[in-house]
């Protein structure tokens, strides 16, 4: 008898479990249903909103066209009121959806000079330098003094020129030169030879950087490579030596490396070279 | 639900292997038929087979009671794990002497006994839980039934089946095999419905309606051992509401909350 009971009890848990299971689905899946159509709402509220402001501006803009809305009570003249008002709203809307795009704009300027300063590079360029540069390489006019006598029009020699030309002709032999044939040996490998000899008696960085620069014209990369950081360690002020570095790295298909180690040695040292060859990378000049 | 004794009605799904309780269903009228008519055939054996529950005891039952008048049939309803009990049993059913309790059954005799009678008598045998002997004795049965004297119909739980198909000494001797199912839900509601009627609950059988027999056979799947078992809890939870409170099984209809709550207790429902 007891054992019914207890039954009975537990048949009532699983009645309440059975109902209340799908109760709580339901009632979690309305509740998320009924928070999106508030949120939904509440946006559409913003929406209605501009609009409406939208809309009290626009009519605004109606009085001064001159359209009266008591004045007119037909609809063809309120169709063409909506019209023209919607028109004013889009108008106005659009207005100010570029505004807040310009203020987004604006927003995101500061972040994008930040980019700018974090980048290595920074392509300025100091115009009145490069006019001064160009200034000197401009060939300047030749001043033309009121002493000096004007050269003929002509090319074609006068009677008297011809006579006499032909007088030295006749009085000149004409000698055929003699080609001379000059043999020039390359020295490349002595060069080399010596110059690491001397490198080595010396060991100096200036010997290893000529080295370097040898390699470096020679298309040698990995020598110009080596060759120029074993100046730099040497000396690491050389500033010869980081940009050959940098460079033969470029070379060898190095390009991220080499950027790393100009912006390094452009931050430490401002130097302008360093600077130009930073932009040269970049730009794919080397 | 009309007022019924219901202690009397649990009773009717007491799980028991009786002619009486015997249900004429469509799918075991036609196993049935099968089984007697493969008695007739030379088969040297009959295997019925299927998942505890599906009846094969109660079919097994049934022929035997139908036949015993006009055939030599034995029925060992419960297994002989002895050999020795086992072979004296076989001897005193074909002799129809009692052997003394300190004497015992010469297998090699007994063959030599049945050879004698070859074409004179055929003697069936029904073994039921089969799968509870041993493979020595196993042995004996098959060569018991190469005399073709004696025919075993045997029954096999169906997990055990493959396994002992798979012997050779089955494999060639199985001639005809019967498997035994589930009901289905018509079945189901067939099987309850004459039970139940059987015993004069005509009111009750009205009560129960489609629904319930849905109900029953999705947690019983149309086993009778398993209908048989849910069906004497509902009416022994029937009978303390009848007895304490009857306001509560007042109702003309079949109370799905003594269903649910016998499902309950048999732990077909996880509560």
């Amino acid at each position: 008898m007891h054992k019914v009971k207890e039954l009975e009890n537990k048949w009532f848990n699983y009645k309440v479990k059975k109902i209340l299971s799908p109760l709580i689905a339901i009632s979690a899946s309305s509740l998320l249903v009924v928070g999106g159509y508030y949120i939904y709402l509440s946006q559409e509220d913003k929406l209605h909103s501009l609009i409406s402001s939208t809309v009290s501006s626009s009519t605004r803009a109606t009085s001064v066209l001159g359209v009266s809305r008591d004045a007119n009570n037909s609809i063809n003249n309120l169709q063409k009121k909506e019209k023209v008002i919607e028109k004013i709203v889009d108008k106005k809307v659009l207005e100010e959806k570029i505004e807040e795009v310009k203020l987004e704009k604006k927003l995101e300027e500061p972040k994008i000079l930040e980019k700018i300063a974090l980048a290595p590079i920074i392509p300025v360029i100091d115009m009145a330098k490069e006019e001064r540069i160009a200034d000197v390489k401009r060939p300047r006019p030749v001043k033309v003094s009121r002493n000096t006598v004007a050269a003929k029009k002509n090319d074609y020699l006068t009677a008297k020129e011809l006579a006499v030309v032909r007088r030295t002709q006749k009085r000149e032999k004409v000698v055929p030169r003699k080609t001379k044939k000059m043999k020039f040996t390359s020295s490349d490998s002595n060069y080399f030879e010596t110059m690491q000899h001397k490198f080595s008696k010396s060991n100096s960085p200036r010997d290893a950087l000529l080295l370097a620069k040898v390699y470096y014209k020679k298309a040698e990369y990995v020598e110009a490579e080596k060759w120029a950081l074993s100046a730099n360690k040497l000396n690491n002020s050389l500033e010869e030596s980081w940009l050959l570095f940098a460079k033969s790295k470029v070379k060898l298909g190095k390009k991220k490396e080499a950027l790393k180690i100009l912006v390094s040695y452009y931050k430490k040292s401002q130097s302008i070279k360093a600077k130009r060859l930073i932009g040269q990378i970049k730009t794919g000049k080397i | 639900m009309m007022s019924s004794n219901y202690d009397e009605l649990k009773n009717i799904f007491v799980d028991v292997v009786d002619k009486s309780a015997y249900v004429e269903l469509e799918s075991a009228t036609y196993n049935y038929d099968v089984l007697e008519s493969s008695l007739d055939k030379p088969l040297k054996m009959v295997l019925l087979y299927g998942k505890p529950g599906t009846g094969k005891s109660m079919l097994l039952n049934k022929l035997y009671h139908n036949l015993k008048e006009n055939r030599e049939i034995h029925y060992f309803e419960a297994p002989i794990l002895s050999e020795k009990e086992f072979l004296k049993s076989i001897y005193e059913g074909m002799s129809g002497q009692v052997i003394p309790e300190r004497m015992r059954v010469n297998f090699d005799g007994l063959l030599k006994y049945c050879q004698k009678l070859k074409n004179q008598r055929e003697i069936i045998f029904l073994l039921d839980e089969c799968q509870l002997y041993s493979e020595p004795l196993m042995e004996k049965i098959r060569l018991l039934s190469d005399t073709r004297v004696v025919k075993f119909v045997i029954t096999l739980h169906k997990t055990e089946n493959e396994e002992v198909i798979a012997k050779e000494h089955f494999k060639t001797r199985i001639w005809e095999v019967i498997e035994l199912c589930n009901a289905n839900e018509y079945d189901l509601e067939v099987y309850i419905q004459k039970k139940v009627i059987k015993k004069g609950f005509v009111d009750v059988s009205n009560s129960i309606k489609k629904r319930d027999i849905k109900f029953i056979h999705t947690h019983t799947n149309g086993n009778f051992r398993e209908t048989n078992k849910y069906l004497y809890t509902i009416f022994d939870i029937y009978d303390y509401y009848e007895k304490n409170e009857p306001k509560k099984i007042s109702s003309n209809k079949f109370s799905r909350k003594i269903l649910e709550m016998a499902a309950i207790r048999l732990g077909y429902i996880n509560a």
